[in-house]
Formats: C-alpha cells, structure tokens, sequence
C-alpha cells in the first residue's frame, strides 16, 4: 500500500469548484453580462502562476520525501530541481512585484552596456536586489540540471534492473 | 543607481538557451525512461512533466531572447506589443507543468496498482507455468509408463506360448496371438478378417454349446476341456479360460480367452501311467516266474525222464502232451522274466539296418508270409548305429512283423522303414495295411497278456516285452491305427553318434 501524504493533490483539486462556489456567495459583487479587464489582471494572473507552480514544486518535494523516493539518487536530484524552481518562481514573483506590480524599481537604458535602475522610494538597497533577482536563470537553469541528472539516473538506475531481470 | 547591463544580458540569453537545450535533454531523457517501461505510470508522469518544462523553456527563452534584441534594437514599443502574448504563454507553461506535478500522487497510486497488478499477474504467470511444466512433466512420466506398460502387455501377448484370444460379443475372433495360429492352424487374417468363431474350432459342438452359455450366465469359464479339430484333421486337447470385459470409455464389450494346448501332457501322462502300470505288473511277473520257473523244470526233467523210460505208447502220448505244455509254460515264463528285465543283456553297438535286414531274410521264407509283400526301406547313407542287443531288437521287430502278417490275415502289404533324422534319432516304423485296432484297445494294447487273437493261438505278452525291450534301449514304441486301413508301429531309438 503506498503511504499517504498529509497533502493530496487531488483532494484539493476537488475543493476548487467549492472554493469557487463559496467566493461567489461571500464576495457579492454587482453583476455585469460582460466583465470588463483591467491590464493588471495580466501580472496579477502571472502571479498566481508562478504561485502555482511554487506549490506544486513544495508538495512534490514533500512527495517524493514521504514516499521515500529521496533514497534513489535519481529523486534526489528531482527534488533538488523542485527546490530549485521554488528558489526561481519566488525569485520571479518578487521580481515581478517590484517592477509590474507596484513599479517600485524602473529600468532605464543609459546605451548597450548600462542601465539606469530607478528605485521609486529612493532605496539604494532595493535597485542591487532587483538586479540580482534579474539574474534569475541562475536559478532555473541548475533546477532544469537537476531535473536532466535525475532523469538521467532513473534511466540509468532502469537499465540496471532490466540487465538484473535479464540475466535471472 | 546605474550598473552594467552584460550580467543581466549575458545571464538572460546564455540562461534561455541553456534552459532550452537541458529541458529538450531531458525530455530526451524522459522518452528512453518511458519506452523503457510503457507501462510504468510516473515514468509518462515525468514525461508529462518534461514536456510542460520543454514549452515553458522554449516559450521563456523566445520572450527573452527577443525582449532583449527588440530592446537593443531600441524597438521597446514592439516588444510591449509582443509581450502580453509571450507573457501569457509563459504563464500558461509554468501553471501546466505546476497542474501536472499536483497529479503526481494520483499517478505514484495508479502506478502501484499496475505494479501490484503487474506483480500478481507475474506471480500467477510463474505459478501457471510451473504448473504448466508439472503438467508437461506429469504426462511425459504417464507416456513413457503407458508406452512401457503397453510395450509389457504386447509382449507378453506376442511371446506367450499359449493362445491368447479377444473376441467380440459374438465370439467372433478379434485378436489372436502368434500361439494362436499356430494352435489352430489358420491364417491370422483368415481368422480375424472373416471372424471366424470360437465354436468352430471345437470338434463336438455340443461342447461348445455348453461352454457358451456357461460363459454367458457366469461371466467366465476357468479351465474347462475341451478338444479342438485343426484343419489337417488333427484333433488337440485344451484347456479354455475365459472371461468377459466391459470394455472402459464406451468400447463394446469382449471376451478375452487364454487357451493351454495340453495334448502332449495328456499323452506324457498316459504314457506315465502306462509305465507305471507295466512297472507294476513286470515286478508281479517276474516274482510269478521266479516261482513257477523252478517247479516246471523239475516237472519236465520228470517228464522227459519218465518218457524215456515208458514203454507204454499209451502212456508215452500222455507224457508228451505234458513235456509240450510245460515247454509252453517254461516260454511263457521266459517271456515273462524278459519283460520283467530280469535276463542278462549284452550292450554292443547295433546297425538297425543290418538287423531288420535279417528279420526281413528269416521271415520271407517262413510259410506264413508267401502271400505277403514285404517291402523294406532302409535308410541310404550312414549307418543307423546303435547302443544295444541285437537279439534282443530282432526280438522286437520279429514280433511286430508277426503281429502286422496276422493282421493281415496272412494276405497284404507289409512295410518296413528305417531313418534316420538331424537330431540322431532313428526311426524304425512297420505298416501295414491290415484289420486296424479298435481305439478302446490301442490303449492296453502293450498290456501283458493282452491279446485280441483267439485262446491258445497268442500269449498276450509279445508287444509288452518288446516294450519293455525298447525301454530297455532308451526308446520309444508308439502306435498309430485306424479301423479297417492298417497299423503302423513307430520304434524311436537313440543312434550313437559316429565319430569323425
């Protein structure tokens, strides 16, 4: 029997339409036949993704550890690719709250090598993060290398049993 | 705060293509793990997970890469422009591959049912095959015992020496042994393939009759007599046991017969009897003799010592007729002590042909055969030698001669035979084609004193003492004879073997 995990996925997706039902009764608002969109539903959208997808990373890594799947090195490197895309999607979010969000951080192109960042507030601390956090592919690339090392070992942990099968 | 925009240029577009070339590296990945268990549910789980990943990096990289060259290229209001779009497919990417890993418990439970299901089914597998194997292994060890089993029974049918027969419900023959046709003297096809029927064979049908109904109210018959005729006419003693089989899986029912030819134990055993029979009365004969042998003598030395001395022709008549009976007596007793084996005999080596030779010469020109036709046939080759007495065997040969002129009546044919077979036996048969022997004589017809000749005229004790005399000599003396064509007498000797 496979061990439950504390979160199951698909008991929440379940929840969703309840959620959905539950928003519509509480939060009455006036009702028009065709909703007008605002331009910052866009960003707000892109949020809640990269939201998503940090939750779903944080329960596979929490998965994989309470199936015990982290004792093969092949689910080790996964998670570390699921920890890792955590690591960017937050990296991303923040990135975008500063710029698209609440454009606390504005970008200035001086020429082809420099820019200008223009934090709002006038923080010198916030501009050097932003910038850092701009370098986000420092993130997402080891995550996409973890996720080629694990499934590089799955495959090569495969072969293995097929060559034990075959050899019985 | 102004700063270099390399870093972020050179992260951003070594980044983008970075992130392209791995996540197609690992769908590559991902594409071997799955083919190589198609089965496996997390394995298309994480090639689920690879594509999204594959799409989010390809549609990422083109934003950014081309956000970047429309930027340098002072083209920003396009990229605006460009933006929303390559936004949302980013959007729409990374929240397909986040859907994607929320199914990963659902996936990791279907794959351990297929993997449990997969596991019993391997168990049953193995479980069905061993079985399978048992079974294969099981009638392999049953062929070979039925073919074993078979090959005894058709063995013991082949080799038995006495008859085995199956018959349908209707004693019509439906298998038979070698035995078999040897017994009955047909053909194996004539007997099968026109079922031909047990009765048949019987000479009293009568026989048969009771035989069947018994068979058919009891169910089986156990060593019952019967006489079977061949086709040469030669009729055979045997023993009949049989039984009646159901049959098994819907075969009509048989009958299944072992027949014992006993003919030749039968004579073996009145042959016995006989022996012991004549053993019985030479002893009785010899003592009677012994006895009567020393008083006769003392009568005729009397008798001839008072012929010589009467005068009388009166009295002299009288003492003549003694003297001539006790001369009768005294050769009815020499007969006697020479069936009873108490004379003294001489073994030498004997020519058979020679000695018949010479009875033939004495007897033909004895009155009682001037109307006889002798006709003797000698072996032609090598000399029909003998262990024994030759007086003795003329003895013998002389009485059957005899016997065979008064069957006869003193007119006919008289045949006389030597040979000599492979095996060392020498054959001297007489024939001749006289009166014949009643079937209920020839059986005491080596009796001592028996005798179907009229008083006076024969003492009875001829071919007893020439059975006797044969026995003597290791042989054998048989007779063969039918009412009305004749008699054959059939002396079988031992011949001595010759030397190289």
């Amino acid at each position: 029997m496979p061990k439950k995990y504390w979160f199951n996925p698909g008991s929440f997706l379940r929840f969703i339409p309840v959620f959905a039902i539950a928003s519509l009764i509480l939060l009455p608002l006036d009702v028009y036949a065709i909703q007008i969109h605002t331009s910052s539903e866009g960003i707000i959208t892109h949020q809640v993704g990269h939201l998503f997808f940090l939750f779903s990373m944080v329960v596979l890594i929490f998965t994989i550890t309470g199936k015990g799947l982290n004792k093969q090195k092949g689910w080790r490197m996964i998670q570390y690719s699921a920890f890792f895309f955590v690591l960017w999607n937050i990296d991303a979010i923040i990135a975008h709250f500063l710029d698209n969000q609440i454009c606390a951080i504005k970008i200035e192109n001086i020429s082809l090598t420099r820019i200008k960042l223009v934090s709002q507030n006038d923080s010198s601390v916030l501009p050097w993060l932003y910038y850092i956090l701009k370098l986000d592919h420092l993130l997402s690339v080891p995550a996409m290398l973890f996720l080629f090392k694990g499934l590089s070992n799955l495959v090569d942990d495969q072969k293995k049993i097929i060559k034990e099968k075959a050899s019985q | 705060m102004i700063v270099s925009f390399i870093p972020i240029l050179a992260v951003d577009v070594l980044g983008s293509v970075a992130m392209v070339v791995i996540s197609l590296l690992s769908l590559y990945k991902a594409k071997i793990l799955r083919g190589m268990d198609p089965d496996n549910a997390i394995f298309l789980y994480l090639l689920w997970i690879s594509v999204g990943l594959t799409i989010f990096s390809v549609s990422r990289a083109f934003g950014h890469i081309l956000k970047q060259f429309l930027v340098l290229t002072s083209n920003t209001d396009t990229w605006h422009a460009i933006s929303a779009y390559s936004g949302s497919v980013n959007t729409v990417s990374f929240m397909l591959v986040g859907l994607i890993t929320l199914f990963f418990n659902q996936n990791w439970n279907i794959n351990e049912k297929i993997f449990s299901g997969r596991k019993k089914l391997e168990e049953t597998h193995i479980k069905l095959m061993d079985l399978n194997q048992t079974l294969e292994n099981k009638v392999v060890e049953r062929t070979e015992r039925l073919t074993s089993s078979e090959h005894k029974c058709r063995r013991i049918f082949e080799q038995s020496l006495d008859t085995i027969l199956v018959t349908d419900a209707e004693f019509r023959i439906m298998e038979t042994n070698p035995a078999g046709i040897a017994l009955m003297g047909y053909d194996r096809e004539e007997m099968i393939e026109k079922k031909m029927i047990l009765g048949g064979f019987f000479l009293d049908s009568s026989e048969w009759e009771k035989l069947s109904e018994k068979i058919k109210f009891k169910e089986y018959i156990l060593n019952e007599e019967a006489e079977f005729i061949r086709p040469d006419n030669e009729s055979i003693l045997v023993l009949i046991t049989g039984g009646l089989d159901y049959g098994a899986f819907g075969c009509a029912k048989t009958y299944h017969f072992i027949i014992k030819n006993v003919n030749d134990k039968r004579q073996m055993e009145q042959q016995i009897a006989q022996a012991d029979k004549l053993a019985a009365l030479g002893e009785l004969s010899a003592g009677v003799a012994h006895e009567i042998n020393n008083p006769l003598g003392i009568i005729l030395g009397y008798t001839q010592l008072l012929l010589k001395q009467e005068q009388e022709p009166e009295n002299k008549d009288d003492l003549k007729i003694i003297e001539k009976h006790v001369q009768n007596c005294k050769t009815v007793v020499s007969d006697l002590l020479s069936f009873s084996r108490k004379g003294s005999t001489e073994m030498s080596i004997v020519d058979i042909n020679k000695v018949v030779d010479g009875v033939v010469k004495f007897l033909s020109n004895h009155s009682d055969f001037r109307n006889i036709e002798m006709t003797l046939n000698p072996h032609k080759g090598d000399r029909l030698n003998i262990l024994g007495n030759e007086q003795e065997l003329s003895q013998v040969i002389i009485n059957l001669v005899i016997n065979a002129c008064h069957a006869v009546d003193r007119k006919g044919n008289i045949d006389i035979v030597t040979e000599k077979t492979d095996q060392d036996k020498i054959f001297i048969r007489v024939k001749d084609n006289g009166k014949g022997v009643e079937t209920k004589n020839l059986t005491r017809i080596f009796d001592p004193f028996f005798t179907t000749k009229p008083v006076g005229q024969g003492t009875g004790l001829g071919l007893s003492v020439g059975y006797g005399i044969i026995k003597r000599h290791q042989g054998d003396i048989s007779v063969k004879s039918s009412k009305g064509k004749g008699t054959v007498f059939t002396i079988s000797l031992s011949a001595v073997k010759s030397k190289a």
